[in-house]
């Protein structure tokens, strides 16, 4: 039987230049994207499953809107086999509680018989992190996060290793699991046979009907956590600038400066 | 009628995480109405091992569940254990450290609650309608936004160094402990090795820190840091782009993706002052900048600033420190 894994990918922007709509989300139209940096390592962490497991399939999945076919483009181009974007009105302004249940339902309705799901641990934009660990729950299956390494891995259980501030693991997970990478910026470059593939492959979109989405758990009305306020964050101090330019007056003032913060 | 807020206590190598401390004097000084409530799990058989962090939290009561399975952290069962105490607690707010394994343990249990989450805060209010607001840096750090959950309870993860732990005096909360039952557990996670990492000292935490940026030029020049540190008693630490050159440790490294520090006296040498590293000090009582750059953002968003080279002045203070 064919070794099934889902990643996750997301587009992001790659700009400054953040717009927010009226309702204090993400204006994302418009903006120019790239594929999420962690997503990437997840991709090349499937690629290496597939490497070992041979017979193996590579989904890639993203929800997004139409130009987020862009990034599944490219991960075609890298090795991934099929590649599915998640694309309707009715998902604009989800939260990560949202977007979870959202490509649960991708999961559950699409590809059920799935062995491994590999995620980036966080997106560049938002840094939450939450999305993988949340899809894990509603999926009821077994998950690490921070992982940075394939340890071993056969058809059913593969060990990998969780690298932490504390700690370094080797963690063995049955499958189904999921597993997230906290590795970014992997060199995947695309192949010429990924990247002819992908001049002629098909990006097949679905929409909330198509996932079975309740659409009540989707969109803004949908997420449980709402932006009251987006700004600019401002550090107010009363600055003062100091006068002399003289090395021995400023080396004996900031001396001084310690020394008064010490007492 | 009392509020709640329930703190998940995080515990590594037997001790407590200094952001779970961090979390709970950030609550019991800001939301005065509310009960502060502690949650640990524990493969020990008491928590006489922590009697002396619990008695200076200031905790109302704390809640610590205990079973062998919690030698090692694994999501599902820790989500699963923690969601039954909050539906036995009912709290009206719940907080954990964002830390490794916090922010794999939250979405989990926000996931299995249907509730909303918010990640690595960096404030917390209590509004007048007691809604909790949780503020967050996003983008990088380039904007923050302000967070309100439209379910119970509402929920976020806080960075370390987000708020300072302030002991309070020897008080020891109620404590209720319980062999917890862990029926229903179907996720099954296997720990083959642990090694744990060498503890890093805290530097995170010193009144003085130093701290220097590309300013300084070469990583020749970012070593005087830690000779004019160890002449002052102060912690060095960098700027992103000193470390990202090789020259610093990424473990020094402070704004938005290192530490965030708040010291009495923060010195940053040769720093730009980009948005992303001034989120990171906002909390320091008195920022210096030396900088030969007047334009620099920090020569406008520091407490002093300096315009001079940074090199030349580090310098300056070793050779007077150490005559």
């Amino acid at each position: 039987m064919t070794f099934k894994i889902i990643v996750f990918v997301k587009q992001v922007p790659d700009t400054d230049d953040i717009k927010w709509t009226e309702h204090n989300t993400i204006q994302r139209e418009g903006l120019d994207s790239i594929i999420n940096p962690y997503d990437v390592a997840a991709i090349e962490l499937a690629k290496n499953v597939k490497f070992i497991l041979k017979d193996c399939k590579i989904l890639v999945v993203s929800m997004g809107p139409k130009q987020a076919e862009n990034v599944l483009i490219e991960a075609l181009a890298m090795g991934c086999d099929e590649a599915y974007l998640l694309c309707d009105k009715k998902f604009a302004g989800s939260d990560t509680l949202a977007t979870a249940y959202v490509l649960s339902q991708f999961v559950k309705t699409q590809c059920s018989d799935f062995n491994l799901i590999v995620c980036g641990q966080q997106a560049i934009d938002g840094d939450t992190a939450q999305t993988p660990s949340s899809m894990a729950e509603k999926l009821g299956i077994p998950q690490v996060c921070n992982v940075t390494a394939l340890k071993d891995i056969d058809l059913s259980s593969s060990v990998w290793i969780r690298d932490t501030n504390i700690c370094t693991q080797q963690i063995k997970l049955s499958h189904p699991c999921l597993i997230s990478t906290s590795l970014k910026n992997a060199d995947i470059l695309p192949d010429i046979n990924g990247y002819i593939k992908a001049q002629t492959a098909n990006v097949a979109t679905l929409t909330a009907e198509d996932l079975s989405v309740d659409i009540d758990k989707i969109g803004i009305k949908g997420s449980p956590t709402q932006v009251k306020a987006a700004y600019r964050p401002v550090i107010e101090r009363n600055t003062v600038v100091f006068e002399s330019k003289d090395t021995d007056t400023i080396t004996d003032f900031i001396i001084s400066e310690i020394n008064n913060c010490k007492v | 009628m009392t509020e709640k807020v329930l703190v998940y206590l995080e515990i590594n190598n037997n001790k407590l995480e200094k952001v779970s401390k961090e979390i709970v004097s950030h609550s019991k000084h800001n939301f005065p109405d509310f009960e502060v409530i502690g949650l640990l799990l524990t493969d020990k058989a008491d928590v006489s091992f922590l009697s002396e962090d619990i008695s200076k939290l200031g905790l109302d009561k704390l809640f610590v569940a205990a079973n062998n399975a919690f030698a090692d952290f694994n999501s599902s069962l820790f989500a699963n254990t923690v969601a039954s105490y909050i539906g036995e607690i009912c709290p009206d707010v719940l907080l954990m450290g964002a830390t490794s394994d916090g922010r794999e343990l939250a979405p989990r249990l926000a996931s299995k609650l249907n509730i909303g989450l918010t990640a690595d805060c960096t404030d917390l209010k209590i509004d007048e309608n007691k809604t909790l607001l949780a503020t967050r840096p996003t983008y990088g750090g380039k904007m923050m936004a302000t967070i309100i959950s439209k379910t119970k309870p509402s929920f976020a993860t806080v960075r370390q160094g987000a708020f300072k732990f302030k002991p309070v005096s020897l008080v020891m909360p109620e404590i209720i402990y319980r062999n917890d039952d862990i029926n229903g557990l179907t996720c099954y996670v296997d720990v083959i090795s642990t090694n744990i990492k060498p503890e890093i000292e805290d530097w995170t935490t010193s009144d003085i820190i130093i701290a220097g940026g590309l300013g300084l030029k070469s990583k020749e020049n970012f070593e005087l840091i830690y000779n004019l540190c160890d002449l002052i008693g102060a912690k060095p630490a960098a700027s992103r782009a000193a470390v990202e050159l090789g020259w610093a440790n990424q473990d020094i490294q402070v704004g938005q993706t290192g530490s965030s520090v708040a010291p009495k006296m923060y010195i940053a040498f040769g720093i730009s002052g980009a948005l992303q590293h001034m989120t990171g000090i906002s909390n320091a009582d008195k920022i210096i900048a030396v900088n030969i750059d007047e334009n620099a953002p920090i020569m406008a968003s520091a407490d002093i600033a300096i315009p001079a080279d940074a090199v030349t002045i580090i310098k300056s203070m070793i050779h007077k420190l150490s005559h």
